[in-house]
């Protein structure tokens, strides 16, 4: 077996007292690309600054490709950087900015020029290798970058929100070029952000971090559909939650049944979950799309009555925010298939979820 | 941080020793028990202290907060009204105008002195020379200073401010009272601040407008330093050290003037 | 409204007419004079060019420009070569005093340059501690000259004119994103070549800026070359008060003094020209 990319064990780093990364484990294998996801302060960029070799770990270690890189400065890393401001070199043009990786290499001119209009041509830029970053818009500006990152073929590229500086739909457009262009390439990446969408669209598999720890790691389709945490629950896409009772005990993915304001219902006890006792208060987890409105209650399961509160309507989908006698508000996800359905504030509404839909957090405080 | 780094503390550290030599010579020489302008000293004394505090020494070291204080105030006072004509309006002639407002930052003072001994003789005004004349002359290098930090600040403010406190019902006085003044607090006082210092080290312009009566503090060291050097001249160069650096640091205190270095480089 | 046209004349009235009188209006005094005879320490009312033909006729005079020039060169590169190192490290430490570092080496603004060259002074005379240390080391066994000479002037202005290197290369390197200097690294370029390559580039015009600063006080400075050189190496700041205040030749000091102007000014525009200072707010 190939040694992985990227391994972080235990990584530590402290300011004095404040704790910006508190103890990491993760592996990233060859290819793959991982995304560190997780609001601001969660440690994620500390965390990429010390693979990058910008930032002394407090202790814990740093391997690529197999060897040890604590002790070795940014130049020897065989990394790629792409940052969120660009950081193009202002005093060279194009050429020059994506050449100069190739220039430290002392890579010959000839083949040095040859490499440089590969990598504009695989970003799309082949004609503007004269051009000075100022003259480029920001798309521009952001492919230069990552074309400058990959004609030196690191090992690892390393990407800090690169595209949090553009605007909505060139984002989308960016997010999806990235990933066209890591999986040509077959570069081993870690992209930092804070955009769940963008990690939802574009990685191999996500790290949802908080106050410095990760949280989960898992697929896409595993952080989305089973959240180990009700953080992770609450960060990815939108969560509803009420509250109930447990009526058993249970461990980590059991089935557990809860009695809540809307009768007894059955979910799924989550994976990070020490277990719930019997009588402990959890939350019961659901998502907006996998509510649906119902004319008649089901014979069991869930079933919240709720009163609209807004309806709004967002072209590829509605959203219905209706709230129950008890003072939950509960966020209804329904996409556009065509048919009209107009609802209206004030109307009462019933609502039911799948067993398979249902999760379970318990309520520790967290 | 490798090797590269250490050389550059060691070049840095070299260099703030560079810089700081002659004023510890001047500090420990104020100290010699004999009457010699030596470095090492040859002993401890303070006499020479006790002698600096004679009213021959006070009365220009007096004279000189007196006219700083003057200049500084004028130079704000004037220079407060050109900065919020310069930052807040266009018109026709304003580059010229802020050319004119930091053009003494540009030419030697020592020439703007000389042309005003001379246009002053010649226009007959004698008497002006001295305390007045010196006035004059300090405000027009102080001005500069005064204009350039308060314009900085009113350019940092967010540009709705005025706008919002006017929809809520301030006129124009009011305004500037309650929320522009106030902001640019910390211009205000930097500019001050630059200019005491820059009126009370001022020797270049105080050499030509000067007299007997009114002499200022480095004018007075300088004439004295022909007559040799001596402890006492050492001591009276340090209180003259001294005085700037209190009044800096209290000023730091109360409103962040650093900010304002980065952006002030002045003129002798 | 039409009181909004008139703010600024009224807001830039008085300090600009204050300005005019007590700024532009001496200065063309100045200009006129130089165009003047002085006969007997007494101006006349005849033009003539003869002032300006002495300044560059007599030997005494082009002696003086000429060493002023060089003393404004060599001092402008030995405050840019000075300033910087120290400009860098006060940018890129870490230390936890960074601030009071800086403020530390700003503080020597606040003495009087006399305050300052007076510590030179004391350095460097006959018996001076430079001369004790030589002849109590061996080194030599006449004590050096070092006083008055260019030389001493040249360290004295070089010492006086450094905070302000620092302060603008300062300023340069602030200016300057980090990220470049991670970018670099991160494609491979060690911490020197990084420099080379990258922060030396951008922060050219700060030392343009540097130079010319440290030149255009140099040549007009009056007080170190006095303390330091004396009447034996005269510079065209102590030229010009010996003719103003001693001499009383109104006519060759105005002279002298259009040239101190005349060199403040293109040095001025060759700065805005290169990026180094903005010509207004």
């Amino acid at each position: 077996m190939a040694d992985p990319a990227v391994e972080l064990v235990d990584l530590h780093k402290t300011y004095g007292s404040a704790v910006a990364v508190g103890g990491i484990n993760l592996t990233v294998e060859p290819g793959e690309f991982l995304t560190l996801l997780g609001p601001s302060g969660c440690g994620k960029t500390t965390t990429l600054s010390m693979i990058a070799g910008f930032v002394e770990p407090t202790s814990g270690s740093i391997r690529l490709g197999g060897r040890s890189v604590e002790k070795l400065p940014p130049f020897r890393r065989d990394i790629g950087l792409v940052f969120q401001d660009y950081a193009l070199f202002p005093h060279m043009d194009v050429a020059t900015n994506v050449g100069f990786g190739l220039r430290m290499r002392h890579v010959e001119k000839k083949e040095a020029a040859r490499r440089v209009a590969e990598a504009l041509e695989l970003v799309q830029l082949g004609h503007l290798g004269n051009r000075r970053p100022a003259a480029l818009s920001g798309g521009q500006r952001q492919r230069v970058a990552l074309a400058r990152a990959l004609v030196i073929r690191p090992a690892v590229l390393l990407l800090d929100e690169p595209l949090s500086n553009l605007d909505l739909k060139l984002r989308e457009e960016m997010r999806l070029e990235i990933s066209a262009v890591q999986r040509r390439t077959g570069i081993t990446t870690v992209l930092v952000t804070h955009d769940q969408g963008e990690a939802l669209a574009v990685s191999d598999r996500i790290a949802v971090m908080r106050a410095g720890r990760v949280e989960q790691v898992g697929k896409p389709g595993e952080i989305y559909e089973s959240p180990a945490t009700r953080f992770v629950a609450e960060f990815i896409g939108s969560m509803n939650f009420l509250p109930g009772e447990a009526l058993a005990d249970a461990h980590a993915g059991q089935t557990c049944a809860v009695r809540t304001a809307h009768g007894v219902v059955e979910g799924k006890v989550a994976s990070s979950a020490d277990g719930i006792a019997r009588g402990s208060s959890v939350s019961v987890a659901v998502r907006p799309e996998r509510l649906r409105v119902v004319e008649q209650a089901p014979s069991d399961g869930l079933m919240i009555e709720a009163k609209i509160e807004q309806f709004v309507y967002l072209g590829s989908k509605t959203e219905l925010h209706a709230r129950s006698a008890s003072g939950t508000l509960y966020l209804l996800e329904h996409a556009n298939d065509g048919l009209r359905q107009s609802y209206a504030a004030g109307d009462i509404i019933r609502m039911t979820a799948a067993k398979a839909d249902l999760l379970l957090f318990p309520d520790s405080g967290s | 941080m490798i090797r590269p780094w250490r050389i550059l503390c060691g070049v840095a550290i070299a260099i703030y020793a560079f810089m700081f030599a002659p004023i510890v010579i001047t500090a420990t020489v104020s100290f010699n028990a004999q009457n010699q302008s030596r470095f090492p000293p040859s002993g401890f004394s303070l006499r020479w202290w006790a002698e600096a505090i004679d009213p021959r020494w006070i009365e220009p070291i007096v004279f000189s907060l007196k006219l700083a204080t003057l200049s500084a105030a004028a130079a704000t006072l004037l220079g407060l009204p050109m900065a919020f004509a310069l930052v807040r309006y266009r018109f026709p002639g304003r580059s010229l105008l802020s050319l004119l407002a930091l053009s003494p930052l540009m030419l030697p003072a020592l020439v703007t002195g000389i042309g005003l001994l001379q246009f002053l003789q010649l226009a007959g005004l004698n008497d002006w020379l001295g305390l007045p004349a010196l006035v004059a002359g300090h405000i027009v290098i102080c001005m500069p200073f005064a204009v350039r930090t308060i314009a900085i600040s009113l350019s940092g403010l967010p540009g709705n401010l005025q706008n919002a406190a006017m929809s809520l019902g301030a006129r124009h006085g009011m305004t500037l009272w309650t929320v522009t003044l106030p902001l640019i607090k910390g211009g205000i006082f930097a500019g001050a601040t630059f200019a005491f210092v820059q009126s009370f080290t001022d020797y270049s312009m105080s050499l030509f407008l000067a007299n007997a009566e009114s002499l200022p503090i480095p004018i007075m060291i300088l004439n004295y330093i022909e007559f040799g050097f001596t402890p006492t001249l050492a001591a009276i160069a340090v209180i003259t050290l001294m005085i700037p650096l209190i009044l800096v640091l209290i000023v730091q205190r109360a409103f962040k003037i650093g900010d304002f270095l980065y952006s002030a480089p002045s003129h002798g | 409204m039409s009181s909004k046209r008139y703010a600024p004349l009224l807001l830039a009235g008085i300090p600009a007419l204050f300005l005019f009188f007590c700024f532009v209006v001496p200065n063309a005094f100045l200009v006129t004079t130089s165009f003047l005879r002085s006969e007997s320490q007494a101006l006349t009312n005849e033009w003539t060019l003869e002032n300006y033909e002495a300044l560059f006729r007599r030997a005494l005079y082009i002696r003086a420009i000429t060493r002023t020039f060089t003393i404004g060169v060599s001092v402008g590169a030995l405050v840019v070569v000075l300033s910087y190192p120290l400009a860098f490290y006060l940018v890129r430490t870490t230390n936890r005093w960074r601030n009071l570092l800086i403020a530390l080496s700003l503080t020597p603004l606040l003495a009087s340059v006399v305050v300052r060259t007076y510590g030179w002074w004391v350095l460097l005379h006959r018996d001076g501690a430079i001369n004790e240390a030589a002849l109590a080391l061996g080194l030599t066994d006449q004590p050096w000259p070092l006083l008055p000479s260019t030389g001493a002037i040249i360290v004295g202005l070089t010492h006086s004119l450094l905070p302000y290197g620092v302060l603008t290369i300062l300023t340069a390197l602030n200016a300057v994103n980090p990220h470049l200097e991670q970018a670099a690294m991160s494609l491979g370029a060690t911490r020197t070549r990084t420099f080379f390559h990258v922060t030396l580039p951008l922060s050219l015009i700060g030392i343009a800026g540097t130079f010319l600063l440290a030149f255009t006080l140099a040549i007009s400075a009056y007080a170190t070359p006095s303390i330091l050189g004396g009447a034996a190496i005269p510079v065209l700041a102590t030229q010009i008060y010996n003719l103003m205040m001693t001499v009383l030749d109104w006519s060759l000091g105005s002279a002298m003094s259009v040239l101190l102007i005349t060199s403040a000014i293109l040095l001025t525009v060759i700065g805005t020209m290169l990026g180094t200072r903005r010509a207004s707010l």
